[in-house]
C-alpha cells in the first residue's frame, strides 16, 4: 500500500517537475523574439547576444541542471523523508504490533488464568456437585428408612391388628368360658348344696348315732345295774320272804296306788285343762285387744262417716239450694256438663242470632236505601205535580185572558154589527167570528187537554204516594220483621243457617288448610330452587369443559398416577434392599442411587451386640474374680503376716496389727518417689519410739520392725 | 355502554350482569380461598376496592364464560347462573353460590330504554357484592383443597356451544341456604343467594 502511494507521489513529482522544465523555454523564446533593429549590430549584438545567449543558455541550463539538481536533490530529500517517514511510521507500527502482541499475550495469559481458575471452579463444582449427590444419596437413604420403618410401623400395626383381632377371639372364648364356668360354678353350688345337705344329714345321723351309742352304753350301765340288781334282789331274795309277810298288806297298798294314780291322772288332766284355758285366756286378751282397736277404728270411722255425711249434706244443700237434682258429683258432673252444652248451644243460638242481625241489619240498610231512593222519587213526583200545577195556573190564567179576548173581541164585533150595516161586513165578520170561534174551541181543546195531563200527574201522584204507603208500610214490617227475629226465629231457617254457618266453617277450615298446604308446598319450592333444583322439562344445565374443577381433578389424577408409580417403584427398592445382596445389582439396573446404599446388614450388627454383650459379660465375670481373689489375697497376708493392710490415700498405706490393743491402733507408711517406705507418725507409732530407733534408724529393716512390734504385741496380749 | 344515556338497553343490561358476575365470582374465589391471595390484585370498580385475579389461565376461563353469558342475557336464555365449590379429595359439592335470574323477555321486542340510572343499579350491584363478601364471617371453613365450577340454567331449547356441555344441577346434600341480597336493571333481575354444607358440629 505505502509503497504504491509513495510511486505515485514520485510520478506526480517526476510530472510536475517536468512540467515546469518544459513551461520554462516558450518564455525566455517569447523574450527573445522582441526586438531586431539593425542586422549588424544586431548581428554583432546577435552573435554577442547569441554567444551571450548562448552563454545564457548554457547558464540558464546550468542553472536549469542546477535547479533540476536541486530539484533532484529536493525531491531525493523529499523521497528519503517520505521513506524516513514510513520507516519510521513502520517501526511506530512494529512498536504497536509488538505492544498489540504482549497485550495479546497478557490477555492470553489471562484468559489461560481464567481457564485454571474455570477449571478450579469445575473441580470445585465437582466436588460440590459430589457432596450434593451424596447428601442426595444420603436423603435417598433417610427416606428409604422411613419407608422401611413406615412399612415396619404398617406391618406392626397389622399385627396389632391381628393380636387385637386375636385377644378379641381370645376374650371371646374367655367370655364364653366365664359363662361355661359360671354355669359349672352354678352346677358346683347346687352340688354343693346337696352335698351341704346330705352333709347335714350325715350329720344328724351321726349325732343320732351318737345318741343310740350313749343310749346303748346307758343300757350297759343298766344292763349292770340290772344285773348288780339281780344279785341285790338274790340276796333280797331272803329279805323279800321276810317281806312276803308285808305283802299281806300290798293289795291295800296296791288299792292306795290305783287311787293315788287316778288322783294323779286326774291332777294331770286338771293341769292340762289349766294349761287349754291358759291359752284360751290368751287368745281372748288377744281378741280384746283387736276388739279395742276395732273400737277405734269404729270411732274414727264414725268421724268420717259423720264427715262424710256433713259434705253429703252439703252437697244435698247445694241441689236443694241449687235446686236441681244433685245427690252425687257425678249428677254434678252431669249438670255441669248439661250446663256446658246448654252454653254451647246458647253460643250457637247467640252466633245464630248474631248472623241474622247482622243479615237484617244488612236487609235494613237496603230497604233504607230503597227508602231513600223512594222518598227522593216522591219528592221528584211532588216536584212535578207543582210544576203541573202551576201550569194549570198559567193556563187558567190563559183561559181567563183569553176569555176576556173573546169578550172583548165579541163587543168589538157587536159594536160593528151596531155601527155598520150587516150585509157589507156580515161575510166577513161572520167569518172572521168563526175563526175566533175555532181558536176558542182549540184554546178549550187545549185547556182540556192540559186539565186531563194534570188530573193524571195528580193520579199519578197518588199511586206514588200509595207506594210510598205500602214502602213504608213493607219497611215497618220489615223493621216489626227485625225486631221479631231478634226475639224469636223460626226453626226451619235456624236450622238452615246453622247449617250453612257449618259449611261455611267447614269451607273456611278447608280453605286455611289448602292455604297451608299451598304455603308448605311453595316453601318446599322455595327451598328446592335455593338449593339448585331445575325443571328438565324446560331447562337444561350447561357448564364450560374446561372448567377448573376437572382441569384440578385431572391434575389430581396425574398427581395420584405419579404419587403411585413412585411409591411401588421405591416399594421395590425397599424390597430389594431387604433382600440384601441382590440388592447391588438391582441398584446398578436401576442406576437411580449407584452404589451409595451400603446398609450393615442387620446379622453383622446382631453379631456384634452378642460380641460386645459377651466381652461386657466377662469384665464383669473378670470384676467379680478380682475381688474375690484381692479379698482371699489379704485374708490370707492378714493371717500369715499377722498385719491388715489398707490403703487410705494414694501411695499411704496403713497397717493393722492382729494384736492391736486398740483398734485406732495402726502404723502409717508413705510410698516415697523412689519407691522407699516411710513410716509416718500416728498415736500407735509413738509409743514405739524404741524399736523404731532400733529397727528403722539402725538396721533399716520395716520387715524387722513390724515382727518386732507383733512380737511385742503377741508378748503383751499372752502376759496379760 | 349506555352510561351517557338516562336509561338502560337490554344490552347495556346484559353487560351490567356479566360484569356483576366477573367482579362476583372474582371476590368469592378470592374470599372463599379457591386461589391464592397473592394471585389476586386490587382493582376499584363500582366505587369499592374488589380483587382481580391475575392467574392467567383463570382469566382466560373467566372471560370466555362471562362472554358467552352476556350473550346469552342478551338474548334472555339464562335462568340460573351457579358457581359450585367442590372438594377434591372427595368430590362434594361444599357450596353453591346461585344468582337466579329472571330477564323480562318483553325487552327484546320493545327496544326503548328503562327508565333506570346505571348508578342506582351500580349501588344495588356493591351492596349485593359488600354482603357476598360480608357471608365469610358465617360460612364453614373451607378445609380441604377446593375446585370451581360455573353452571349455566338455561333454556331448553338453546343450542349448546363448542366448547360447553351439559352438566348435572350439582346439589348439595344437606344443605343449608341463606338469600342474598338482590338486584335489578330493570331488564334482568338477579336474586342472588348462597348454600353450603351443614356441618355436623352446626
Amino acid at each position: 500500500m505505502d509503497l504504491e502511494d509513495d510511486t505515485t507521489v514520485l510520478t506526480t513529482l517526476k510530472s510536475f517537475n517536468s512540467f515546469i522544465s518544459r513551461t520554462d523555454p516558450p518564455q525566455r523564446l517569447s523574450e527573445h523574439s522582441a526586438g531586431p533593429a539593425n542586422l549588424h549590430n544586431q548581428y554583432k549584438r546577435s552573435m554577442e547576444l547569441l554567444g551571450a545567449a548562448e552563454q545564457v543558455k548554457s547558464k540558464n541550463r546550468y542553472l536549469q541542471l542546477d535547479q533540476e539538481k536541486k530539484q533532484m536533490e529536493l525531491s531525493h530529500k523529499r523521497a528519503r523523508y517520505e521513506l524516513e517517514r514510513t520507516a519510521s511510521d513502520s517501526a511506530r507500527d512494529l512498536e504497536h504490533e509488538v505492544d498489540r502482541n504482549q497485550d495479546l499475550l497478557g490477555r492470553i495469559k489471562k484468559l489461560e488464568e481464567r481457564e485454571t481458575e474455570a477449571a478450579k471452579n469445575l473441580s470445585e463444582q465437582l466436588t460440590v456437585n459430589r457432596s450434593l449427590r451424596k447428601n442426595l444419596d444420603g436423603l435417598n437413604r433417610k427416606l428409604e428408612e422411613r419407608d422401611t420403618r413406615l412399612n415396619t410401623s404398617n406391618q406392626t400395626i397389622s399385627s396389632l391388628k391381628d393380636e387385637i383381632r386375636e385377644l378379641k377371639q381370645k376374650i371371646q372364648n374367655q367370655d364364653s368360658a366365664v359363662s361355661s364356668q359360671t354355669l359349672e360354678n352354678q352346677e358346683l353350688q347346687e352340688q354343693l348344696d346337696l352335698q351341704r345337705r346330705k352333709h347335714q344329714e350325715v350329720s344328724q345321723l351321726c349325732q343320732s348315732l351318737q345318741a343310740a351309742q350313749t343310749s346303748c352304753s346307758e343300757h350297759i350301765i343298766k344292763i349292770k345295774e340290772l344285773e348288780r340288781r339281780l344279785a341285790l334282789q338274790e340276796q333280797d331274795f331272803a329279805i323279800v320272804k321276810n317281806v312276803k309277810s308285808e305283802v299281806a298288806k300290798v293289795p291295800d297298798l296296791e288299792k292306795d296306788v290305783k287311787r293315788l294314780r287316778e288322783e294323779n291322772a286326774f291332777l294331770r288332766e286338771s293341769r292340762e285343762n289349766c294349761s287349754l284355758l291358759k291359752e284360751e285366756v290368751e287368745g281372748l286378751r288377744r281378741k280384746l285387744e283387736r276388739t279395742e282397736k276395732a273400737k277405734e277404728e269404729l270411732v274414727n270411722m264414725e268421724l268420717e262417716k259423720e264427715r262424710l255425711a256433713e259434705k253429703l249434706r252439703a252437697w244435698e244443700n247445694i241441689g236443694q239450694s241449687t235446686g236441681l237434682n244433685i245427690r252425687k258429683p257425678e249428677d254434678l258432673s252431669r249438670e255441669v256438663i248439661q250446663i256446658q252444652q246448654i252454653e254451647i248451644s246458647l253460643k250457637e243460638q247467640n252466633y245464630t242470632l248474631n248472623s241474622r242481625v247482622r243479615s237484617v241489619e244488612r236487609s235494613q240498610a237496603e230497604l233504607r236505601a230503597e227508602l231513600s231512593q223512594q222518598r227522593s222519587k216522591a219528592l221528584d213526583e211532588q216536584k212535578k205535580r207543582e210544576a203541573h200545577d202551576a201550569l194549570v195556573r198559567r193556563l187558567q190564567k190563559r183561559v181567563l185572558l183569553l176569555t176576556k179576548e173573546r169578550d172583548g173581541m165579541r163587543a168589538i164585533l157587536e159594536s160593528y154589527d151596531s155601527a155598520l150595516a150587516p150585509t157589507e161586513y156580515s161575510p166577513q165578520l161572520s167569518k172572521r167570528l168563526k175563526e175566533a170561534e175555532e181558536v176558542l174551541q182549540r184554546t178549550q181543546n187545549h185547556n182540556a187537554e192540559m186539565e186531563a195531563q194534570l188530573t193524571k200527574a195528580q193520579e199519578e201522584t197518588g199511586t206514588l204516594k200509595l207506594q210510598l204507603q205500602t214502602v213504608e208500610l213493607e219497611l215497618e214490617s220489615l223493621k216489626k220483621q227485625q225486631a221479631s227475629a231478634a226475639d224469636s226465629s223460626s226453626s226451619g231457617t235456624k236450622e238452615e243457617v246453622s247449617i250453612l254457618r257449618q259449611k261455611i266453617e267447614d269451607l273456611e277450615a278447608e280453605r286455611q288448610r289448602l292455604e297451608q298446604q299451598n304455603n308448605i308446598l311453595e316453601m318446599r319450592l322455595e327451598r328446592h330452587n335455593l338449593q339448585g333444583d331445575y325443571d328438565p322439562v324446560k331447562t337444561r344445565v350447561l357448564h364450560f369443559k374446561m372448567n377448573p374443577t376437572t382441569a384440578a381433578k385431572q391434575e389430581r389424577q396425574q398427581d395420584v398416577e405419579a404419587l403411585r408409580e413412585e411409591v411401588t417403584r421405591l416399594g421395590k427398592l425397599v424390597r430389594s434392599l431387604q433382600d440384601g445382596g441382590a440388592a447391588v445389582h438391582l441398584q446398578d439396573d436401576s442406576g437411580v442411587h449407584a452404589a451409595s446404599l451400603s446398609l450393615p446388614p442387620s446379622k453383622e450388627v446382631l453379631d456384634l451386640r452378642k460380641q460386645m454383650e459377651s466381652s461386657e459379660l466377662r469384665n464383669q465375670r473378670l470384676k467379680e474374680v478380682f475381688q474375690r481373689k484381692i479379698q482371699e489375697f489379704r485374708t490370707v497376708c492378714y493371717v500369715l503376716t499377722g498385719y491388715q493392710m489398707d490403703i487410705t490415700t494414694e501411695n499411704q498405706y496403713r497397717l493393722t496389727s492382729v494384736y492391736a490393743e486398740h483398734m485406732d491402733d495402726s502404723l502409717l507408711f508413705k510410698k516415697g518417689s523412689n519407691g522407699s517406705m516411710q513410716l509416718m507418725e500416728t498415736e500407735f507409732s509413738k509409743t514405739l519410739g524404741e524399736m523404731v530407733a532400733l529397727h528403722l534408724h539402725h538396721q533399716k529393716s520395716i520387715p524387722a520392725f513390724l515382727s518386732a512390734v507383733t512380737l511385742d504385741l503377741f508378748s503383751r496380749q499372752t502376759t496379760v | 355502554m349506555t352510561s351517557t344515556l338516562k336509561g338502560i338497553t337490554l344490552k347495556g343490561s346484559a353487560e351490567l350482569v356479566a360484569e356483576f358476575f366477573s367482579f362476583g365470582i372474582n371476590s368469592i374465589l378470592y374470599q372463599r380461598g379457591i386461589y391464592p391471595p397473592e394471585t389476586f390484585t386490587r382493582v376499584t370498580h363500582y366505587d369499592m376496592t374488589l380483587q382481580l385475579t391475575t392467574d392467567p389461565k383463570l382469566k382466560n376461563y373467566l372471560t370466555n364464560v362471562v362472554s358467552q353469558l352476556k350473550e346469552w342475557l342478551f338474548e334472555c336464555t339464562v335462568q340460573k347462573f351457579v358457581l359450585v365449590i367442590t372438594c377434591l379429595e372427595t368430590n362434594e359439592v361444599l357450596e353453591r353460590w346461585q344468582f337466579d335470574i329472571e330477564c323480562d323477555k318483553s325487552a327484546k321486542e320493545i327496544s326503548a330504554p328503562r327508565e333506570k340510572s346505571i348508578k342506582t343499579i351500580q349501588d344495588e350491584i356493591r351492596s349485593v357484592i359488600r354482603q357476598v363478601t360480608a357471608t365469610v364471617t358465617f360460612l364453614p371453613l373451607l378445609e380441604t383443597p377446593c375446585a370451581f365450577d360455573l353452571l349455566v340454567y338455561t333454556d331448553k331449547d338453546l343450542m349448546v356451544p363448542d366448547k360447553w356441555e351439559e352438566s348435572g344441577p350439582q346439589i348439595i346434600d344437606q344443605s343449608e341456604e341463606v338469600r342474598l341480597r338482590s338486584f335489578t336493571t330493570s331488564i334482568h333481575k338477579v336474586n342472588s343467594m348462597v348454600a353450603y354444607k351443614r356441618t355436623d358440629s352446626a
